[in-house]
């Protein structure tokens, strides 16, 4: 078994092709997919751009202008409404903020205030996400204090008959729970979050590109290396093994160590590379990450074999696999993050590979799960099984349609 | 050393061997001559235990192959029909992996797999990738793959096919140094020539059958032809060939050409000479053969080994 497995390494290493496929190929995605999900070196978000065209060109206005450019989530720049709106007629810019005139005057009415955001319709997600930021801000900035002037109006009106004296101590009070820390505590009170997960430093956009794209692209390696015993019968060499005393089972069971022995490899070099690269910190929980690398090796052959078990040549198994593994892949969330699947597809992702691999490793780098953690062990065991059930349907059926060579 | 008992194998519906017996004595050079789909592969993957018989026995060294497969595999080596080499690795690289199948110990292996190199004439090559080598030099390492686990008993199942003169010669070279040093060899071939050269004795297998089986010289006696006279026309019509059919001589017509068995060619050639000028045929030539495996084989079966 051991002399099989050898022998197959020794294949692999001499084949450029293979080693290619093996570990450039997954690793150019990676980086293209860690890129595209936010994986950059550093974790800081970038700050959205921002442009505003002030029309009202009050202090109420500025002062909007200058809390947002304050904030962290927006780089604001300044222009004229005529400038805004050529450049996002030309497409640099998918929008522009107007605050139009009257602003002030709305504030001090607590009155809906003239604030209008214009875009580019075809930067629809892009402007959600920038709409979504601006709202809550803009809730802070601009409500707040056009509720300060609707409760002082409301409270003059109600109570005519306040002496000058308590008017103002009673007016100044309100004002000051309006102001500063207090509106503050108003807005938080608007809705009480609590982290359920601890803040990560790594990004889950690199965690999802990694795990994702490195299982998918393992699951296609392995494919491979399951093909090659068809190889070996059709160029004569697995009935020249056959000949000698090595058992049907010690051929089968080498070319499975062999797979393991390279998917382990190529999924420890896509993490090293992620490492080094894109700053994934591996080091968090080294005895979790070789468990869970062990584990997703150990399935993803187990399934590649499983493929190759089912047909009679490499192309057969080239054809069947790459429909398989497009479709497990993009259930089991390795092409898309399983949060933004439907409800439904997240139910049956759980039937592939891929979902409990990835999983895996979000215990690892995102919900900081420790080795003993009862989730994560579980999944592990769950990848265990499906290699086991795997190879033990896959042996049988390759004694019948591979190893029978009458 | 070999003892094959009534060998039956069914593939579907074909029945691919019928009933095949032979037995072959220590240090002997077995032939097996048939032409292609006779039944010479199927026999061999039997006695290597990699296809099982439905009915019959093998006794290999005096395991019995049912019983002790894995004893018999370690007694015999292999050549297979295909040159079964990985090509991405080097020649040592093959000889040692194949070599390691066996447990020889690897100072010993290196060591066989030395000398065998030498023997084949590719040492100076033993570095080099398979693939660059020619159809010659992959036959010669096919064969030597078989080798170093010193088995007792060498099955060659057409180890020459496609193999260029120089490299026939060098591995006849081979084989026969092998099978002075006492080493049992069967032999599967559809070359008569190569029977004729190699084989102590030879077994004729046509349709899954032993039709014949003894030393070329066994076989010649024993044929009731002694000579072919082989008269080529410049063409040879069914009709004419029909008119040539008179009952009292057994002839065969092969193209332009038709053979003529005979035990008494003095007078057969006289009464060949004079039908064909009665008959006013156009006689290109007239050639006397002895007898031979290729003439004992389509006396035997009808046919040509080629066919």
């Amino acid at each position: 078994m051991i002399k099989i497995a050898i022998k197959d390494l020794k294949l692999f290493m001499s084949d450029k092709r293979a080693l290619i496929l093996t570990f450039i190929v997954p690793i150019a995605l990676i980086s293209l997919f860690a890129l595209a999900f936010g994986g950059q070196t550093s974790t800081e978000s970038r700050p959205a751009r921002l442009i505003i065209a002030d029309e009202d060109k009050t202090d109420q206005s500025k002062r909007v202008i200058a809390e947002l450019d304050s904030a962290e989530e927006f780089d604001v720049t300044v222009v004229t409404l005529e400038e805004a709106e050529g450049l996002v007629k030309k497409g640099d810019e998918s929008s522009v903020l107007v605050l139009h005139a009257g602003l002030k005057d709305s504030i001090e009415a607590g009155s809906t205030a003239p604030i209008e955001l214009k875009y580019d319709e075809s930067k629809s997600a892009e402007i959600g996400i920038l709409k979504g930021a601006l709202i809550g801000k803009l809730i802070g900035i601009v409500s707040i204090k056009a509720m300060e002037k609707k409760t002082l109006r409301d409270f003059n009106t109600k109570n005519p008959q306040l002496d000058s004296v308590s008017r103002k101590e009673i007016t100044a009070e309100i004002s000051k729970n309006f102001s500063g820390g207090e509106s503050k505590n108003m807005q938080d009170s608007m809705l009480k979050s609590t982290p359920l997960v601890a803040e990560a430093e790594t990004s889950p956009g690199l965690v999802q590109a990694v795990s994702g794209t490195a299982i998918m692209m393992l699951l296609f390696s392995v494919v491979g290396m399951g093909a090659s015993l068809l190889d070996e019968k059709q160029e004569g060499t697995l009935k020249k093994l056959l000949y000698s005393p090595l058992s049907p089972n010690n051929i089968l069971f080498g070319k499975m160590l062999s797979s393991n022995l390279i998917s382990i490899a190529q999924l420890t070099v896509m993490f090293l590379f992620a490492w080094l690269v894109f700053g994934l910190d591996i080091t968090l929980n080294i005895p979790g990450l070789i468990l869970m690398i062990i584990a997703t090796a150990f399935a993803c052959s187990s399934f590649g074999v499983f493929l190759a078990s089912f047909a009679k040549s490499r192309q057969q198994v080239q054809g069947l696999s790459t429909l398989i593994i497009l479709i497990m892949s993009a259930v089991g969330g390795s092409m898309i993050p399983l949060f933004l699947m439907p409800l439904w597809m997240q139910k049956i992702s759980v039937v592939s590979v891929n979902y409990w691999g990835i999983q895996g490793f979000y215990d690892i780098f995102w919900r900081m799960l420790p080795v003993s953690d009862p989730t994560f062990l579980t999944r592990v065991c769950i990848l265990f099984l499906i290699g086991m059930v795997l190879n033990t349907v896959a042996a049988q059926l390759f004694k019948k349609n591979v190893l029978n060579l009458a | 050393m070999i003892s094959v008992s009534n060998l039956k194998k069914t593939y579907g519906s074909t029945q691919a061997l019928k009933g095949v017996s032979f037995n072959i004595k220590a240090g002997e050079f077995f032939g097996l001559l048939g032409p292609n789909g006779a039944g010479k592969t199927t026999t061999i993957s039997i006695m290597s235990t990699i296809v099982d018989a439905d009915e019959g026995s093998v006794t290999i060294a005096g395991f019995d192959l049912k019983k002790n497969p894995l004893e018999c595999k370690k007694t015999i080596g292999v050549v297979p029909q295909e040159i079964a080499l990985y090509n991405e690795l080097s020649a040592y690289d093959n000889l040692m992996f194949w070599g390691s199948l066996y447990n020889v110990p690897k100072s010993e292996l290196i060591k066989r797999i030395d000398t065998t190199l030498t023997l084949f004439g590719l040492f100076d090559r033993r570095k080099d990738k398979v693939k660059t080598y020619s159809g010659g030099m992959k036959r010669r390492i096919n064969i030597a793959s078989a080798l170093l686990h010193n088995p007792k008993i060498l099955f060659m199942d057409e180890p020459t096919v496609g193999v260029d003169p120089q490299s026939r010669n060098l591995i006849f070279e081979v084989i026969d140094k092998l099978h002075k040093e006492g080493m049992t060899m069967v032999y599967t071939t559809h070359y008569m020539q190569e029977a004729e050269r190699l084989c102590d004795r030879i077994g004729i297998i046509d349709n899954g059958m032993i039709i014949t089986q003894g030393s070329l010289d066994e076989l010649k006696t024993s044929s009731k032809i002694k000579e072919t006279i082989v008269v080529t026309f410049q063409s040879v019509s069914d009709e004419t060939f029909a008119k040539l059919v008179d009952g009292s001589r057994d002839l065969k017509k092969i193209d332009n050409e038709i053979h003529f068995y005979t035990n008494n060619v003095k007078s057969d050639l006289s009464k060949i000479i004079l039908k064909c000028g009665e008959l006013g045929l156009d006689v290109l030539n007239i050639d006397i053969q002895k007898v031979n495996l290729e003439t004992i084989f389509l006396n035997l079966t009808g046919k040509q080994l080629r066919d």
